[in-house]
């Protein structure tokens, strides 16, 4: 930390852009009077990368690979609301085959209790509990390992396609899921008993950081943010998609609105996800379709091309130029685990985007820090940001 | 000049959001820039309280040239169950900007969840939102030339090397002339003028 400015009682410090409890590029510059923070600023864009830029100038098909590097703890995540508004604009929404949707079910799922880990791990050694790390990393361990059986690669599998998924699951990945269904409970009662009544904890979470429900919406805020201010929005449960609407959760929420509720709902939401997946996995052995069956969006399985004039027709034609989406403008959300994912899409009836608007949670989310600091002390705006679970691939795009 | 355009096919539609009846995603409602703030107040008063997004497009050859979308949602303001919040309203409203007078009234007065969307906006479509306490550019570097998401913007060649990237440290430098923006931005920017010339020395 620098100090920038000294007058009078006041101190003016920056903490960041490198700085490991800001969990990103994120520059704070505060106000402090002694230890209490006046004035809070802060200074984002250091990851700044064009996402939404580069996605317009690729294909369809390519723009995925770009949005999953937004919120790197929730890559799947991110390209299902995005296949999702494609798949609207095209009209086959409702064609996708319940295996496919049960995949995506099943990876976003995974996808929230591994980025829950890095929430909980991180947050964790901001307040001196450095093991946690290595309890929630051993879980996201086992799931990254999931996602590369499915995909290919543990962080930016790009497994999900406009039309369901790229492949089925593998032989193997079952059993797998199955020793982390198994083991799941007894690593959340570790971590529980660890964390849950932890007197340090709990002194330096409770009335840290409170947001009323009232500011809550005002700010912008989603997601467990939102839901530990007692309102009860998921996008799951408002505006059910993949098939949602069919499984069993509850949506956890709190009234407290400060760090320490956002901590039990994140935890109570792990519990969920888990919840979500036992019921996925029942429906996973029954066998069936993956892709949407339309050769034109669909690539036709690699074995046909060889015996097919009509698949190496599809093929080619998908790979070097990709289809054409229909003209309009969609508004699709998921519940990503940071809250509201959005994505405002215009097509202009080409082979590429027109326009890919991200409505990025972190962003929102972490904007309220302005509202929440100020009056508290310094030491505890650290505990605020790791609260708030800012990604800032997401922040910057 | 290389231009970020996509290579324009026959048939292509000039304004999307005309062309096919709506989804069904949100109401969609369309407004000149000077009935901008008054709707969306009457859309706050009725229950859209939280504005989720502020984003811009840049249709080009379209006339007005910008759309800036305000995404809404209707939640309560008290804790609420899951059955309570239900299936809130979704409200889109599109403010067209023509690209002679890029200007909008700011609502961050209402939302303070505004203040970053909107200065996102300026910093990538040059849109100027008046009454907004602090625009300045949020994602690109302040002395930054032009506005990236414009669709005349280019991607590369020679226009790309007209504008130099500046070193990183200049991240947050303000250049003579934009408004300053309180007493902290002002301590940062002397201390960034302090390290360039420790840089310099």
């Amino acid at each position: 930390m620098d100090v920038v400015e000294r007058q009078g009682n006041t101190m003016t410090l920056s903490m960041g852009p490198q700085h490991p409890s800001t969990h990103g590029v994120l520059q704070v510059v505060v106000e402090i009077s002694g230890e209490v923070v006046e004035k809070l600023e802060m200074e984002i864009g250091y990851l700044h990368t064009g996402i939404e830029k580069t996605c317009e100038n690729l294909f369809w098909t390519q723009a995925s690979t770009g949005i999953e590097r937004m919120d790197y703890l929730n890559p799947l995540g991110n390209a299902l609301c995005y296949m999702l508004a494609v798949e609207r604009l095209l009209g086959i929404e409702e064609r996708i085959p319940p295996r496919a949707q049960a995949i995506r079910v099943l990876l976003c799922e995974l996808s929230r209790i591994a980025s829950h880990c890095v929430w909980l791990g991180t947050g964790g050694i901001d307040l001196g509990a450095i093991s946690t790390f290595f309890y929630t990393f051993d879980i996201r361990e086992d799931i990254l390992d999931l996602i590369e059986q499915s995909g290919g690669a543990r962080m930016h599998p790009n497994y999900l396609r406009i039309g369901g998924v790229n492949g089925d699951v593998p032989a193997g990945f079952l059993a797998r899921l199955d020793a982390l269904i198994a083991k799941f409970p007894v690593r959340m009662r570790e971590l529980r008993t660890l964390l849950q009544n932890n007197p340090i904890l709990r002194d330096r979470m409770i009335d840290v950081g409170t947001v009323s429900a009232e500011h809550a919406v005002k700010w912008g805020l989603t997601g467990p943010a939102l839901r530990a201010s007692g309102i009860a929005y998921d996008v799951r449960r408002a505006f059910p998609y993949s098939g949602y609407e069919t499984y069993e959760f509850d949506v956890p929420t709190r009234t407290e609105g400060d760090a320490y509720a956002r901590f039990l709902v994140r935890l109570d939401e792990m519990d969920e996800a888990m919840r979500i997946v036992r019921q996925v996995r029942k429906r996973l052995d029954e066998p069936g379709p993956i892709m949407v069956d339309d050769p034109k969006i669909a690539q036709p399985p690699k074995e046909t091309i060889a015996l097919s004039m009509e698949a190496l027709i599809h093929h080619f034609k998908i790979v070097s130029e990709s289809f054409r989406v229909p003209p309009g403008d969609v508004y699709q959300a998921i519940e990503s685990p940071r809250g509201e994912l959005g994505f405002y899409l215009v097509s202009n009836g080409n082979n590429r985007p027109w326009r890919v608007r991200t409505r990025p949670p972190s962003l929102y989310n972490l904007q309220a820090l302005k509202l929440i600091a100020p009056g508290q002390l310094i030491a505890d705006a650290v505990v605020m940001i790791g609260s708030l679970d800012p990604v800032f691939g997401e922040v910057d795009r | 000049m290389p231009s970020s355009q996509t290579p324009s096919i026959a048939g292509v539609a000039l304004d999307p959001t005309a062309v096919r009846p709506p989804l069904d995603d949100a109401e969609v409602v369309r407004v000149a820039p000077q009935q901008l703030r008054e709707t969306l107040i009457a859309l706050r008063d009725g229950g859209c309280t939280m504005l989720l997004d502020v984003g811009g497009v840049d249709y080009l050859d379209r006339e007005p040239r910008f759309d800036v979308a305000y995404h809404l949602l209707a939640l309560p303001q008290a804790a609420a169950t899951v059955e309570a919040v239900g299936r809130p309203r979704r409200v889109r409203v599109l403010a067209g900007v023509p690209a002679e007078d890029a200007r909008l009234p700011s609502v961050t007065d209402l939302w303070p969840s505004a203040d970053w969307a909107e200065r996102e906006v300026y910093d990538l479509f040059g849109i100027v939102f008046d009454g907004h306490p602090n625009l300045r550019r949020v994602q690109m570097p302040d002395d930054w030339v032009g506005h990236p998401l414009r669709k005349d913007y280019p991607l590369r060649g020679p226009a790309a090397e007209a504008t130099p990237r500046p070193a990183f440290a200049s991240k947050s430098n303000v250049p003579a002339g934009t408004p300053p923006s309180g007493k902290v931005a002002e301590a940062l920017q002397r201390q960034i003028a302090r390290a360039r010339e420790r840089g310099n020395a």
